[in-house]
């Protein structure tokens, strides 16, 4: 996609992507150890909602925004042509 | 069972929720991201053209998420998930009909207008098109309704921080517009427009699972529409056209008429062609194909978007529960005040609840606070912008050097959102967020849509004639409403029947006042003497060569990519016909 380029002038240069990569990376990475932490202590909605439980939808959420982040945060780091 | 009876308590409490420490780390690396952006892209922000329009640097896919993320506010996250709840599936037509033939229109047709004319505004292409008069008048009420609208955005992020989490209404009105005004002053436009992409990730990535586990408890789309007609006795919430052969037979009180030509063309047409708050982030396009692809990748995506806004909506209506295991039923906000119960507006913040625990409910809840920051931005980069070259600096001063426009735009940020706090406040006491969102939308925007593509169709439209037209648009719907507001029994007169209910007076309010808009331009046009052809290079069809947009295989034709979205929109419709 052409947003791949940094979209600054030419001393720039963090592109838009990097951004949301590198969020989605931290995020992941909290919602993994969160995911984790909630495998023997389920939160109250889990408990209310027994197929909730079965899913970990934290921890799941959590490895798909790091995949996603951090695909996006290596392709556009800063300084990559 | 503790865990359910603390899930019980924070339902029945004023607070449906609170964060958890996890939860607060995800909400201020939000905040510590946004403002980065806003530190530095003030290095890139020097000059006029850089603050105002981002350089006219952004690729075709920046822009044309930026273009939809502009309008991902509180009327998108919190006020469409209500209305879904209220009214079922037929909310889906303000994403559809009521967006994504406008967008694509805007790309294809519009677009080469707005961009060789190389106008910052649409104000400023009513200047070139129409002169100062219609400039004048088009700039002041758009500046009245970012700010109100930006005010809206603000009391809305306040509510949902109140309900949600129990937070106090005007820490939360501060923090928000301090760092959204802190964002947008430093770096223009550009900032903005950076924060707004960041904005739209987030928004999928905290808010996609709630239809995603939505439909895994539902059984799926078939059992979910199964249960929706058992719960409220009526198969008429799941379908958009079947039921718009008359004002009775739908939750709205719509006929379909109200919904192709109110809504899919006159209010829609108008929104997404000529409010300058999502036209803005277009005109940053790097060139004539990104500016005419910008739209199309931004209906696309607007497309998706009922997907984490409508079918929450829906599968509320039947999976949300009280403690005791009965039905939940959401009641108009009005109501709830009164006896206790959820409003229609809390939705979303209550399946919110439902599916997510700790962490994902922080990133929920920080979804939809980038929502409501996004459309705050939109709304106050688009009103400096307005100010500054359209009001500023055409009547007050207009020979200022660029350096001083450029602090003209910081200030006027600054301003403009004390002004919209103030409008905060005010709006508190409104009965609705969504009837006041509408009725702005039909006093400036419909008549504006009737002068903008009179002057970009058709020659012979004058400037008298573009500047009384819009006048007389804006001063009908103005009118249209406040004689509804006095007697609500003149609503059978503007929608033609006597069946018709709130939605369905903002629709043909809408109409009435486009039309009028349309017949005094023309009226007046033809009356008055007609502008020389010359003058129109650049602004009208048919008296400017359209440049090639640079596009030499059929994946980079805009024109190809307009076809493929508009074929999947038909498709989506006949789906949930």
């Amino acid at each position: 996609m052409d947003g791949g380029k940094a979209v600054m002038s030419e001393k720039t240069e963090i592109s838009i992507w990097f951004f949301c990569g590198i969020l989605m990376l931290a995020y992941g990475v909290v919602l993994i150890a969160t995911g984790i932490m909630e495998f023997n202590h389920p939160p109250a909605n889990e408990v209310l909602l027994p197929f909730l439980k079965e899913l970990h939808p934290t921890l799941w959420w959590g490895v798909f925004l790091t995949a996603v982040g951090g695909f996006y945060s290596v392709v556009f780091r800063p300084g990559k042509q | 069972m503790h865990a359910v009876a603390t899930l019980a308590l924070w339902m029945d409490g004023r607070q449906l929720t609170k964060l958890a420490p996890v939860d607060i780390l995800i909400l201020v690396l939000y905040f510590v991201l946004v403002v980065f952006v806003g530190f530095y892209a003030k290095g890139k922000a020097n000059t006029s053209e850089d603050f105002f329009l981002a350089g006219r640097e952004m690729t075709a896919w920046i822009a044309g998420l930026s273009f939809v993320s502009a309008n991902l506010g509180s009327l998108e996250l919190m006020g469409w998930a209500g209305a879904a709840y209220q009214y079922g599936i037929l909310a889906a037509h303000w994403y559809w009909i009521g967006a994504i033939p406008a967008m694509l229109f805007l790309g294809i047709v519009m677009m080469p207008f707005y961009y060789i004319s190389k106008t910052h505004s649409v104000p400023g292409y009513l200047q070139l098109r129409f002169g100062e008069g219609a400039r004048a008048l088009s700039a002041v009420s758009f500046a009245i309704m970012t700010i109100l609208m930006s005010g809206v955005n603000m009391y809305a992020m306040a509510v949902v921080m109140q309900t949600v989490l129990g937070w106090n209404i005007t820490f939360s009105i501060w923090v928000g517009a301090g760092t959204v005004a802190l964002y947008v002053m430093l770096g223009g436009l550009r900032s903005a427009i950076i924060n707004e992409v960041l904005q739209f990730v987030l928004i999928w990535a905290g808010a996609a699972l709630i239809p995603i586990l939505g439909l895994i408890e539902a059984g799926g789309w078939t059992n979910l529409k199964a249960q929706i007609a058992t719960n409220l006795g009526s198969s008429d919430y799941t379908h958009m056209w079947t039921t718009l052969g008359s004002f009775k037979d739908n939750p709205m009180g719509v006929h379909w008429t109200g919904i192709v030509f109110g809504l899919g063309f006159v209010i829609s047409f108008g929104y997404w062609t000529t409010d300058f708050l999502v036209v803005q982030r277009v005109l940053s396009a790097n060139n004539l194909r990104a500016a005419k692809m910008a739209p199309v990748i931004g209906a696309a995506f607007k497309m998706a978007v009922p997907f984490i806004v409508i079918l929450p909506g829906l599968l509320a209506l039947a999976v949300l529960k009280n403690p005791d295991g009965s039905t939940m039923h959401l009641v108009a906000g009005s109501v709830a005040k009164a006896t206790g119960q959820h409003a229609y507006d809390e939705v979303l913040p209550l399946m919110l609840i439902r599916y997510c625990g700790p962490g994902l409910l922080g990133l929920g809840i920080t979804a939809l606070v980038a929502g409501f920051m996004s459309g705050m931005a939109g709304n106050v980069s688009a009103f400096s912008t307005v100010w500054t070259y359209d009001i500023y600096g055409a009547f007050f001063n207009k020979t200022a050097s660029d350096k001083h426009y450029v602090a003209m735009g910081r200030w006027s940020t600054v301003i403009g959102m004390l002004v919209s706090i103030g409008t905060a406040y005010l709006v508190m006491n409104a009965s609705s967020i969504m009837d006041y969102v509408q009725a702005l939308f039909s006093f400036f925007i419909a008549p504006l849509f009737g002068t903008v593509i009179l002057g970009m169709l058709w020659k012979r439209a004058t400037k008298a004639g573009g500047f009384w037209g819009l006048l007389a648009g804006t001063a009908a719907s103005i009118g249209m409403w406040a004689w509804v507001q006095r007697s609500p029994d003149a609503l059978r007169f503007i929608a033609l029947s006597p069946n018709a209910q709130s939605m369905a007076e903002n629709l043909y309010r809408a109409l009435w006042s486009w039309l009028i808009c349309v017949v005094v331009t023309v009226v007046v046009s033809l009356v008055t003497k007609a502008t020389p052809i010359a003058e129109l290079s650049g602004l009208v069809y048919g008296a400017t060569p359209i440049p090639d947009d640079g596009a030499t295989t059929l994946w980079q034709k805009p024109l190809f990519w307009a076809c493929v979205v508009i074929t999947v929109f038909f498709v989506l419709n006949l789906i949930f016909w």
